[in-house]
């Protein structure tokens, strides 16, 4: 009896005695930046846009002031990788080594470069942070694809939006698809651009629900709707909580009223479940909608919509979607003769944003609402529900407020 | 003086008749036919152990938990004794072994690739693995008797596995840290939870050898006249995975320890 004890004793012995000392921290991020201001509103709209959080992808980071507020040396705190050390880049074009919480003059929407090094001194990060401001935007907006290049690893491409959008840049879920099916090339994508495939000849984009490979069945992850969307799309929760890694609008200053979209839409053959069985009698459908909805809760804390709430927050203040069928508590219903109208053929559709509450023109005039803009190639798409191979072309969108 | 000399005489007789009890011992706890004969052992054992990296790599951060899987060996060895104290032995032992283990890694380098797709980067979090093999062992050891119910053996085995599981999956740990860096350290941070783990691809155990070398060590204690209780340990010399297999960067090693009881022939 004692030797079986022995002989289970040992193997945890042996295997707890061996832990070799901690290899050093290898990376190197800015994790998070805050600027430090006595009156922060003086400057920026939101108290809460003195702090960004900088996704794993991000390294430029730009902060957007109003445009009349006059930005000197502000002291700013970066918070970074642990054992890390920051620099920043002098006049003189050398990196010195940077206090977190000095003062950076950020006047004359100077861009200061940082550089972060590993602990283990192998890894480096370089990173830019501005501060720019505002600039007066124009509400009504007309969209058509034609501006897109392939992203810093040529693997995807993405399209340029209307400055007011987040980075100026649509967001979609190819960065997600990279992850799952490395071995795709471009026009394999979820989001692709069509040359001269618009209603008019000119270029437009396509939205595909692609199946996502053995990764994506490995991680219960098996098709990704086509997407496109305005707002930020943070990879890094694509396989935590995929809903949460689609975080929607940008603010907007204006009340938009009507929206405008050529569409052009054939279902995939057959509608799958998140489990990949295919359900008898439901057609596909894509989806199109816009929203406003109030940033700020009343304790000034950021609000946030994502996949989870991006239709049913209680900070929506408006809403228009394509028509859809829906059961009686108003969830979706998925039908065989969907109601829609999008069929393969280039339609223009005209969607109306249905107020809840008015929107105050104060809270708008400084930035309080978001706007949203969603189009999906899968109404179900953002649970992995939908036909692999529905195809939604879009062009020619438009936003007119009053 | 002569008390002394009376207490020597007693010894020399005492000695004299310990040692005949010996020759009686090593008679009787021997093989049957005699001291240089052969026979079979049939052994039935429960194994313990692991599959392990030697050293355990710097990336391995803590142990969470060990559990053995299977664990279950039958055998039986041919023997023949050279002499008093030598001799050698032949056996096959059908096993089914494994075992489970959990531990927080950090900077864990994972290349995984699946019908082409290739995913490859830095892990920091929790990895999970559970392996079982069944398979039979073929030891060929040299045995010495040490005293008349104590045998040690020792000699090179190769095992061969019918089948062979291995399966698990990355989430955070008890901090709530759980990461995938994309490609290099640098790369893009891809979170990973325990409400959404992910798995180890379903084909990994392809990647393993079907055969393995080592060294056995064998204690048998003869608790009764046919009964023998024994110990062994099985120490695999070469790496469980097929050389061009890049998923996991450092060679593992098959060590697992028996005990139980065995019926001498």
């Amino acid at each position: 009896m004692n030797k079986k004890v022995f002989l289970l004793v040992v193997p945890s012995i042996l295997l707890a005695s061996c832990i070799k000392k901690e290899p050093e921290n290898t990376e190197c991020d800015i994790e998070a930046v805050s600027l430090h201001l006595d009156r922060p509103t003086d400057y920026f709209y939101h108290d809460y846009d003195t702090l960004q959080m900088v996704i794993s992808t991000e390294n430029e980071i730009v902060f957007t002031i109003r445009s009349y507020a006059d930005i000197q040396s502000v002291p700013t705190t970066l918070r970074i990788t642990e054992g890390a050390t920051i620099y920043i880049m002098s006049e003189d074009g050398a990196y010195v080594p940077f206090l977190s919480g000095s003062s950076v003059d950020f006047s004359g929407e100077k861009e200061h470069k940082f550089r972060v090094v590993s602990q283990d001194k192998v890894w480096i990060r370089d990173y830019t942070i501005t501060v720019v401001h505002d600039k007066p935007s124009e509400g009504n907006m007309s969209i058509d694809f034609e501006s897109y290049h392939l992203d810093a690893s040529g693997k995807y491409y993405i399209w340029d939006a209307p400055e007011v959008f987040t980075d100026g840049e649509w967001k979609n879920g190819n960065p997600g698809f990279k992850i799952s099916k490395s071995s795709a090339k471009p026009m394999e994508y979820p989001s692709t651009p069509v040359a001269g495939g618009g209603p008019d000849g000119s270029d437009c984009i396509k939205l595909e629900t692609c199946d996502t490979g053995p990764f994506g069945k490995m991680v219960n992850m098996r098709l990704a709707s086509g997407s496109l969307f305005n707002g930020v799309f943070d990879v890094g929760n694509a396989l935590k909580d995929a809903l949460k890694a689609t975080q929607f609008g940008s603010p907007f200053v204006h009340k938009p009223v009507t929206m405008r979209a050529w569409l052009r839409f054939e279902p995939g053959s057959v509608y799958q479940d998140r489990d990949a069985n295919p359900i008898e009698g439901v057609i596909d459908e894509p989806d199109m909608y816009f929203t406003l909805y109030r940033n700020e809760d009343e304790q000034g804390n950021k609000v946030q919509v994502d996949g989870n709430d991006v239709l049913t927050n209680p900070y929506i203040i408006g809403k228009g979607r394509l028509p859809h069928h829906y059961n009686a508590d108003g969830s979706d219903q998925l039908s065989g003769n969907p109601i829609h109208g999008v069929t393969n053929e280039w339609q223009e559709f005209t969607i109306h944003m249905q107020y809840t509450t008015e929107p105050d023109p104060e809270i708008l005039a400084n930035k309080g609402y978001s706007l949203v803009i969603s189009f999906a190639s899968s109404w179900q798409g953002a649970y992995f529900k939908g036909a692999i191979g529905s195809k939604l072309l879009i062009d020619n969108v438009q936003i007119f407020c009053e | 003086m002569k008390h002394i000399l009376s207490i020597i005489a007693a010894s020399f007789i005492l000695a004299a008749s310990v040692h005949a009890q010996q020759e009686d011992s090593w008679q009787k706890w021997g093989p049957t036919e005699g001291l240089d004969a052969g026979g079979f052992i049939v052994r039935a054992g429960y194994v313990i152990g692991g599959t392990t990296p030697l050293p355990l790599p710097a990336e391995v951060r803590k142990i969470n938990g060990f559990s053995p899987r299977g664990g279950v060996s039958l055998g039986i060895d041919g023997y023949r004794m050279f002499c008093k104290r030598w001799g050698i032995s032949l056996g096959a032992h059908f096993f089914w072994e494994g075992f489970h283990t959990n531990a927080d890694v950090k900077n864990y380098y994972v290349w995984l690739e699946q019908e082409g797709e290739i995913t490859k980067g830095y892990f920091t979090g929790t990895n999970v693995t559970n392996t079982e093999m069944w398979g039979v062992t073929i030891p060929l050891l040299a045995t010495l008797r040490m005293s008349p119910r104590w045998n040690v053996s020792v000699g090179p085995y190769m095992s061969c596995y019918f089948k062979q599981t291995f399966d698990g999956e990355v989430y955070d740990n008890d901090e709530g840290i759980g990461y995938l860096r994309e490609d290099k350290p640098t790369g893009t941070k891809i979170l990973m939870t325990r409400e959404n783990p992910t798995p180890y691809p379903e084909d990994f155990a392809d990647n393993m050898l079907p055969l393995n070398v080592g060294l056995e060590f064998c204690f048998d204690w003869k608790a009764m006249r046919h009964m023998n209780v024994f110990g062994k340990l099985d120490w695999g010399m070469t790496d469980i995975w097929r050389a061009e297999f890049e998923a996991i960067t450092f060679r593992m090693y098959p060590i697992y320890a028996t005990v139980g009881v065995a019926y001498r022939y």
